[in-house]
């Protein structure tokens, strides 16, 4: 278990500081991008799609076990939902106007930069909604899955 | 101080190190790379939600730690100009609103999207994920029609 979180820590640190050193960290760079004015980004995040995609193949070709967890390398794929296209519009939405996303606010935060702060208190706010939201329809089935229960007979 | 650090590498230097960062994360541990993945994790286990934390949450961790480690060598930060089109057209405490609501939509969205730029865009589209796939083409188009329109109104 040690060794897997410290080898998720240092993937993590390798990706923040990639993510850094691309300066997609800086709001302007992914403005210029979205404004079709930088083909930088586009570039590196094809090639990166592009990379990442022939190694996952490579890996499963040959079989590999995770060197870690010592699990046949393997992934399920998943068809599109409604929520894949509302959820990612709503998600454009946030991005185009912070112009930071996820990865980005993560390393901006070890570097000092603490307009940070802020975008990331509204996306654990936004994380609490989708999960409140997520566990609503069960808690509305839980009257009616507890009704056999309480009525023996 | 690494005086090149303050130059972006080439476009085909970097995507190709993010992608192995991709192919690592499996190679390791057979896990699909997400960064919203680990603020949720780290969410569900103050709000009670979760007992333990995930490897994302830890992945998530690293990549603060892997900015301060730029920043340690590079010296400088790449940039230090407040923080994008928001500072320059806002003041400080309306661009302080304004994140607060664009990260209440980043948030909402990625999580029930199932990923953010990281989990659908890299993670999802290297599986080869048809949901990923239309999630990242999706918020994709949605982020350059709404940067247009803001480029319009400012």
């Amino acid at each position: 278990m040690t060794r897997v979180r410290l080898a998720s820590v240092l993937l993590g640190a390798g990706f923040g500081f990639l993510l850094s050193w691309g300066q997609f960290i800086d709001p302007d760079r992914i403005r210029d991008m979205l404004l079709l004015r930088d083909s930088y980004m586009w570039l590196m995040f094809a090639s990166a799609v592009a990379v990442g995609f022939v190694g996952l193949r490579l890996l499963r070709r040959a079989r590999a076990r995770a060197l870690l967890t010592g699990e046949p390398v393997s992934w399920t794929v998943a068809r599109p939902e409604r929520r894949h296209v509302t959820g990612a519009a709503i998600f454009g939405v946030g991005w185009a106007v912070s112009d930071v996303c996820p990865g980005p606010v993560a390393a901006q935060l070890g570097q000092g930069i603490w307009w940070s702060v802020p975008l990331f208190a509204g996306i654990a706010l936004g994380i609490v909604m989708a999960l409140r939201r997520q566990e609503q329809p069960a808690r509305e089935r839980k009257p009616l899955a507890a009704l056999p229960a309480s009525n023996p007979d | 101080m690494i005086e090149g650090l303050l130059d972006r590498p080439p476009w085909f230097v970097l995507g190709p190190l993010l992608g192995l960062v991709v192919v690592a994360a499996f190679a390791l541990l057979n896990e699909r790379v997400g960064v919203t993945g680990g603020f949720s994790d780290v969410v569900e286990r103050v709000t009670g939600r979760r007992a333990a934390l995930g490897w994302k949450a830890w992945f998530a961790l690293g990549i603060v730690g892997g900015g301060a480690l730029f920043l340690l060598l590079a010296g400088e930060r790449t940039f230090s100009h407040g923080y994008g089109w928001l500072t320059r057209e806002l003041t400080g405490p309306v661009a302080g609103l304004v994140l607060i609501g664009a990260g209440v939509a980043i948030g909402y969205g990625a999580k029930s999207s199932g990923g953010c730029t990281s989990g659908n865009g890299l993670g999802g589209c290297t599986t080869g994920s048809a949901a990923s796939l239309t999630a990242t083409a999706t918020f994709m188009a949605t982020a350059i029609a709404v940067s247009f329109a803001i480029k319009a109104v400012i």
